[in-house]
């Protein structure tokens, strides 16, 4: 599979082509509801924050670990920050550093548990998942919390620019940003060793442990960001907003490594993926399929992803 | 002995190839009743695949076998050697530590168990007479994690010996092969076991006792077989058998390969290593020239395998430092980045783990120890320098963009050698170098090694191959119990006189 090769290339846009072909699909049999601007820039500015969870998910996975907590990060986040908002009433500018300390501290202390302990990612995360989604019950008495101040939801979601609302754009930024990190850096590269080839990282002197324990704490720092936009979007926060959003991340992530740069998580081929899922379901919804559609879809885009990247990498036995 | 008139197990003409290589050449092997026959022979002898023909791990080119007096087709079914009463013992035991004794004694007895329902209880009960009709102090509730190394051996045996008592097809004990059960056991513990194997003999079982320490063969059997080069060398009589003879035999009078290396020239040390402790190792000290090559070499369990892992920092030693380019390094602190800071290079024997990321493209492995701290990779220019090394090392690939997993072993081998050569180390560290590597690409390897000598970098070269070492190196020094037992020098270092240093004893060890 090599550059020239013009299966890897249609490999590498094979998902931007189907995503294409749905909204061909939808737009021809819903031009006027489906195929309008403002859908679109909703759908743009509303899954910006999949598109950051999702982003936040693939440097521990890029390392070969598995960060099932980072939606608790963002309903926790996102609940904090409406509290010291709107309940009492700090200055958005101490507000917000908190919310990102919050995500950071999560993934150290994720990082340091799988560390220390030697225990798999997939079982710590899970578990301080839940316990963070009992803690945002618990400070947010199980209620929703409205009443955030409007210069949050000002630059979130109400400024446009080209019609699309400014947190896409900060979605954009961040995948370019990591897309450097994992592209250019020393960093990127050592990340990749620690997933694909952790003692010949270590043997070669990169210390896997600090990676690893880095890579957390990005990821617990996307999730708060994006718990962060979750209350600018909604100018509130609910105790399951997290919930709903670890599932299609996941199979957005898997999707995404199978374009672009197939065999690796990718920050463009998780921003595509995330589009495409959240067109299809769009779509759908649009043709007047109920609510169980968007499970479908993402449960089976999952499934057919880790499929797909087997298929591709001609069914290794990866020991999972 | 005197032969009995069935013997219980026979192989005829066996022959087996790999690749163009006879790893068996027609051996013919005959065991009686209630004997213990010893399997002797080095490393590539053939003695490993005679016992896989026998598990059925290996199907033979041609050969025939024969169990008390009724012929087995081969190649046998794999799980199926028990119902011929045959059973292995291999040297990881093949135990599972977090399980219990029982767990384990029953395990994978399918023929006896019923698939839906154990009568623990029952089961339980059947242990603790098995175990006392062995003798054995062993509980049935234990957990194996927690027994001593030579329990864990007995439970091993014990086992194998229940498989093949109950095999009553054709109403006769069956043959227990072990297959080197002893090298990690301490003197005493080794006697323990020889006291169950002839306990197990007195009952008309046969025993194949696959073992590199000709005292333990020579204490413990009573016939024994000598493998060299794929070919039955001969059968002893062990008791009218010396020592000398034996040896003779498994090491023979081998043709002498072409030596690639002259004397080093006297120089200081460029690298000292004192008191080295690890795992097996214990107290070992010794330094090394610029431009020499030093080859570490033993038997299983010597601990020639351990000291690359530890000098560069792979895992901490118990004790020890080692003094490169004018500084000392306290190598239970030692981690792979000081090393490489400190000009170590190692090149691993696991090369598909340890060495090489598959996954990853041959840019990505060459350059993993250059772009330490760099917040702009200029790939154009990693690839153009892989495309470089490739070209020095003959790497033999269609691009620098391929994943590593795409190359063959050699291939892999000669681009893991250029990953590190590139970093012009003092000290150049490989352990078993040309493992699973073609003719060719074991040339260009040895190329390589001799012009760094030229260039005055310490080599140090772990390997069980004799004829390795007679080729590239300098000195060598034998390891047994994690002790040097020998040193050999220029015209000394041959694979005969390697191999009889091997296998020689060292009483003051023992």
């Amino acid at each position: 599979m090599h550059k020239s090769d013009p299966t890897y290339q249609l490999e590498r846009f094979g998902l931007v082509i189907v995503w294409l072909a749905f909204i061909v699909l939808f737009g021809a049999l819903r031009p006027d509801t489906f195929l309008t601007w403002s859908n679109f820039s909703t759908i743009f500015g509303s899954e910006a924050v999949l598109v950051i969870v999702t982003l936040g998910l693939i440097i521990p996975l890029t390392a070969g670990d598995f960060d099932l907590s980072i939606a608790q990060i963002l309903t926790l986040v996102s609940m904090s920050v409406a509290i010291l908002d709107a309940r009492m009433d700090l200055p958005l500018a101490l507000v917000l550093p908190i919310g990102l300390a919050i995500g950071a501290l999560v993934g150290l202390m994720n990082g340091a548990i799988i560390l220390y302990f030697r225990v798999h990612s997939l079982i710590v995360t899970l578990g301080v998942g839940t316990f963070l989604h009992g803690i945002t019950l618990w400070i947010g008495n199980s209620q929703t919390i409205s009443g955030v101040s409007p210069m949050l939801m000002e630059w979130v979601i109400i400024q446009r620019v080209f019609g699309v609302p400014i947190a896409f754009y900060y979605a954009i930024g961040l995948a370019v940003a990591i897309w450097y990190m994992l592209t250019y850096t020393a960093f990127g590269q050592q990340l990749l060793f620690t997933g694909r080839g952790r003692e010949v990282g270590r043997l070669t002197g990169v210390a896997v442990d600090r990676v690893r324990l880095t890579a957390f704490v990005l990821s617990g720092l996307l999730g708060a960001l994006a718990g962060i936009l979750y209350t600018g979007t909604t100018g509130s926060a609910n105790p399951s907003s997290g919930t709903f959003l670890l599932l299609p991340a996941f199979a957005a992530a898997f999707l995404g490594s199978t374009c672009i740069r197939p065999g690796r998580f990718n920050p463009w081929g998780s921003v595509i993926a995330v589009y495409f899922l959240v067109t299809g379901i769009n779509g759908l919804s649009v043709l007047g399929f109920r609510t169980f559609v968007q499970d479908l879809f993402y449960g089976g885009a999952l499934v057919l992803a880790v499929m797909i990247s087997q298929l591709v990498s001609g069914r290794k036995d990866r020991g999972l | 002995m005197t032969e009995e008139p069935t013997p219980r197990l026979v192989l005829w003409g066996l022959t087996k190839t790999f690749g163009g290589v006879r790893a068996l050449d027609r051996a013919d092997f005959t065991i009686a009743p209630g004997e213990v026959h010893g399997l002797l022979g080095t490393n590539g002898s053939g003695k490993s695949t005679l016992i896989k023909v026998l598990s059925g791990f290996h199907a033979p080119d041609t050969g025939a076998l024969e169990i008390d007096g009724r012929a087995v087709a081969l190649p046998m079914p794999l799980g199926r050697s028990e119902l011929h009463g045959l059973a292995f013992v291999h040297q990881n035991l093949g135990l599972l530590p977090e399980a219990t004794v029982l767990e384990n004694l029953i395990a994978g007895d399918h023929e006896r168990l019923n698939a839906w329902w154990i009568n623990w209880r029952a089961e339980a009960e059947r242990a603790r007479r098995l175990f006392a009709d062995h003798h054995l102090d062993l509980s049935p509730s234990d957990t194996v994690a927690d027994l001593s190394p030579v329990k864990r051996a007995q439970l091993a045996i014990v086992r194998a010996a229940d498989r093949v008592q109950e095999h009553r097809s054709h109403g006769t004990p069956g043959t227990l092969v072990l297959d080197e059960p002893t090298p990690f056991l301490p003197q005493e513990d080794v006697r323990e076991l020889f006291v169950m194997i002839r306990r197990l003999t007195a009952r008309g079982v046969s025993i194949i006792f696959v073992s590199h320490d000709i005292d333990e063969v020579r204490e413990v059997t009573d016939r024994s077989t000598v493998l060299r080069d794929g070919k039955v060398i001969g059968t002893f009589d062990t008791a009218k058998s010396s020592r000398e003879d034996l040896v003779e035999a498994i090491v023979g009078r081998t043709v002498a390969v072409d030596r690639r290396v002259a004397d080093v020239p006297s120089a200081a040390p460029a690298v000292a290593l004192r008191g080295l402790q690890g795992d097996v190792l214990q107290d070992v000290s010794f330094s090394v020239r610029p431009g020499e090559i030093l080859g570490l070499t033993g038997l299983i369990g010597a601990g020639h395998d351990e000291v690359s892992m530890l000098i560069a920092g792979a895992r901490s030693a118990l004790a020890g430092q080692v003094d490169i380019g004018g500084q000392t390094h306290d190598l239970c602190r030692m981690k792979p980045a000081d090393s490489i800071a400190a000009g170590i290079a190692l090149i691993p024997a696991d090369r598909q783990r340890a060495g090489i990321a598959l996954d990853l493209s041959l840019t990505e492995n060459a350059m993993l120890p250059r772009i330490h701290g760099s917040l702009f990779i200029n790939h154009r220019r990693n690839r153009d320098s892989t495309a470089d090394l490739m070209r020095d090392f003959r790497v033999k690939a269609t691009s620098p963009d391929q994943p590593a997993a795409e190359l063959s072993g050699g291939n892999q081998q000669k681009l893991v050698l250029g990953k590190w050569l590139q970093l012009n180390p003092r000290l150049v560290l490989l352990d078993e170098p040309t493992q699973g590597i073609d003719v060719g690409a074991r040339e260009e390897i040895y190329d390589h090694l001799l012009s760094l000598c030229a260039s005055g970098t310490a080599v140090i070269c772990a390997t069980s191959e004799f004829e390795q070492l007679e080729i590239i190196a300098h000195r060598v020094l034998v390891f047994d119990r994690g002790r040097i037992k020998a040193e050999l020098k220029g015209a000394e270092v041959t694979k005969a006189s390697i191999a009889t240093a091997c296998y020689e004893t060292a009483e003051e060890h023992a």
